[in-house]
């Protein structure tokens, strides 16, 4: 990838379901250290806008090239390692340990499964990583998707509602994340439809409604 | 195509049967079988009918994971639906003519019939599967793939009943292995034929009705929501009764 | 940060699968008991006549081991939820490699079924000594792996889909139709003394016909899960 080159850059991404519009003409350009902060009602297409740029969802019309590759082309698969979306649900599987959870996912991300241990220790979950995740609460399986990050650090970084059902001590993992991200030259981007908690944390904020994207404060 | 283009065919086709129906009378009756032979006017047409129709659903599925254009999945879903009735009429009147022939309904060691049957419920399965996708797009990429799949597996199961006939020599009483005669094999291929424009008359309406399916859907898609959020207001707390 | 390669990424897939059904349980105490009972209830079905149960045994063994095994390749456990695919795509795996993982998974857990009900075909019908009948194993192996592969590869289908339990099976009993004659012929001929090469070569085109679909249609499929 070229240096300086954007993360993420869509231009004029509109996509139906169906043939219902969710998305409409919109235009996002992500560079290297910024965190974008995306606010909006329910259903307002927040979360289709995350996936878009995970490539998990091809836009109906309009370009999406997310870190130099376009979406859903050849070259995905490999961008794809470098992502990691964190959504309403976590990823994990319930009748596996936390550990058991994360250690798989070293496995397949190709990294030594040490660090899987070692990131539940850093997330504050060293005490519980025999647990199955079934067993733990919503809180827990999201700290289990920030041990994640830690381990396979990703130079894109998606959160849909970071914050939600964590505690005050565990919301400073979506601080950490996000800057370790940052300090990568690597683009995160904040889902919320309650701005407060995210905004100390991002660069420019935009506002999603009626599934156009309003440019609403330069914060840099 | 114009209403009237749609009409014309369609007239084409009945007519096509009234001819094919006039030769099939016409022609002599079997030698052993006497007049029950007849049913073949109409059994080996739908029978190959129903192998072209599914053909048809696969090459419509495989271009459209090439080029995503509706009407291809149109094509594909048309076709697999009539096959799917060429098919049934095809087993249909197999029985009937295996009864006063074979002295059975069914018998386990035809391998066209038994290959037929099997096709017949993975089609309707392919059926299934379409029916219960809601999503178009979601819809047409997974059938088009099972409609693969299905046709491939056409050929493992007629080599494996034919297999299985070949070393078990069943007890039927004729095969109709011996020449044809000249003029029952005339009939035969008029019938061919004229199944052949019945069969392009239910794909033109049924492609056209497939349409018609997805623009109704399109316009009511579009009058629900217009747009993403467009339906969703704030709750308007002041007019709850207070006993909610 | 180097990546699992297509095969480390099946085993690792395989390795999961079997561990959560380990766990869950679902084909150890659920299908294999649920079989089991399938083969009590066909004596009563048709007649305890014990030559006709002895004749009828091999073949009530495969329907059953046919009809339930589908249960075990498309188990709850073997289909991820959304998020779970969503992970498994970011992590850069594989649809095929996926496909592969959990055909292994299944063929294994089959192979177990398959053992189980073995004895219990033996001790409810009888039926008899069937001359080399060692090679009833290979049989076995190449039905669970079919079975496997055609149960995965209906489960891709119909992932998602709320009609999922009910039209898994209609897709794979008639699909799996040359898996069961293939089987049953073999037992046949074994009976006769005659030659299974056949029927053994049939089980063996099903078994390799299918792992190409199910590798090749892998990556479109996938795609169309979201």
């Amino acid at each position: 990838m070229i240096e300086g080159a954007p993360i993420a850059d869509l231009s004029r991404v509109g996509v139906r379901f169906g043939r219902m519009p969710v998305l409409r003409d919109v235009n996002l350009r992500i560079d290297p250290g910024e965190v974008v902060g995306i606010v909006g009602p329910n259903g307002s297409g927040k979360s289709t806008l995350l996936r878009i740029l995970a490539t998990l969802l091809k836009p109906s019309i309009g370009r999406a090239a997310v870190l130099g590759t376009d979406v859903l082309s050849e070259g995905t698969l490999a961008a794809r390692r470098q992502i990691d979306l964190l959504g309403h649900h976590p990823g994990l599987w319930g009748e596996l340990t936390l550990l058991e959870n994360l250690t798989f996912v070293a496995r397949l991300a190709g990294s030594p499964t040490e660090k899987a241990e070692r990131a539940l220790d850093l997330v504050g979950l060293g005490g519980a990583k025999h647990r199955r995740a079934d067993h733990s609460s919503h809180g827990m399986q999201r700290r289990v998707e920030f041990a994640r990050v830690l381990l396979t650090r990703p130079r894109m970084l998606l959160l849909d509602e970071a914050h939600a059902g964590l505690d005050k001590a565990a919301q400073a993992l979506v601080k950490a994340a996000v800057e370790d991200v940052q300090g990568r030259e690597g683009g995160v981007v904040l889902v919320s439809h309650e701005p407060d908690r995210m905004l100390p944390l991002v660069n420019t904020t935009y506002h999603l409604e009626g599934g156009t994207l309003h440019d609403r404060t330069g914060m840099t | 195509m114009s209403e009237r283009s749609y009409r014309a065919l369609s007239l084409v086709a009945v007519v096509a049967v009234a001819v094919g129906f006039g030769f099939a009378m016409a022609a002599p009756p079997e030698r052993i079988q006497g007049e029950f032979a007849k049913i073949m006017f109409v059994h080996v047409p739908s029978a190959w009918l129903a192998f072209l129709a599914f053909g048809v659903t696969m090459i419509g599925g495989a271009v459209w994971l090439m080029k995503k254009t509706p009407i291809w999945d149109r094509v594909a879903a048309s076709s697999a639906e009539v096959g799917v009735f060429f098919t049934a009429l095809a087993l249909l009147t197999g029985m009937i003519w295996g009864y006063p022939v074979w002295g059975t309904f069914w018998d386990w060691s035809d391998a066209r019939m038994m290959s037929t049957a099997i096709m017949f419920f993975v089609y309707v399965g392919y059926l299934a599967l379409r029916r219960s996708i809601p999503d178009p797009e979601t819809r047409a990429r997974r059938s088009a793939i099972l409609g693969i799949i299905a046709f491939v597996q056409v050929p493992i199961v007629y080599l494996s009943v034919t297999l299985f006939r070949t070393l078990h020599q069943g007890a039927t009483v004729v095969r109709a292995d011996a020449p044809i005669d000249p003029v029952f094999l005339r009939a035969l291929m008029i019938n061919l034929g004229a199944f052949t424009i019945v069969y392009a008359a239910f794909m033109a309406w049924r492609v056209r009705l497939a349409r018609l399916e997805d623009e109704l859907e399109e316009t009511e898609a579009v009058a629900d929501f217009d747009i993403a959020g467009s339906g969703i207001t704030a709750p308007n707390l002041g007019e709850v009764p207070g006993d909610v | 940060m180097k990546a699992g390669g297509f095969w480390q990424q099946a085993k690792e897939i395989a390795r999961k699968d079997l561990l959560v059904e380990g766990r869950a349980g679902e084909a150890l105490y659920i299908t294999i008991p649920f079989g089991a009972v399938a083969l009590m209830l066909i004596p009563l079905a048709i007649g305890t006549d014990r030559p006709l149960l002895a004749e009828v045994g091999p073949g009530m063994f495969l329907a059953v081991a046919l009809l339930f095994g589908m249960l075990v390749a498309f188990r709850q456990t073997a289909a991820d939820t959304p998020p779970q695919r969503e992970l498994l795509t970011l992590l850069g795996t594989d649809p095929a490699a996926k496909f592969v993982g959990r055909t292994a998974t299944s063929t294994l857990l089959l192979l177990a079924f398959e053992i189980v009900l073995v004895p219990v075909t033996i001790l409810l019908y009888n039926p008899g000594r069937i001359p080399n009948w060692p090679w009833l194993i290979l049989v076995m192996v190449l039905l669970a792996g079919g079975l496997a592969l055609v149960g995965t590869l209906a489960g891709s289908v119909t992932t998602g889909l709320r009609t999922r339990n009910t039209l898994t099976p209609l897709l794979v009993a008639p699909l799996s139709m040359p898996l069961l004659l293939g089987s049953a012929q073999v037992v046949e001929a074994l009976r006769r003394e005659e030659s299974i090469l056949p029927w053994i070569t049939l089980l063996a085109t099903m078994n390799l016909a299918v792992a190409v679909i199910g590798v090749v249609t892998a990556r479109p499929l996938e795609e169309s899960s979201r």
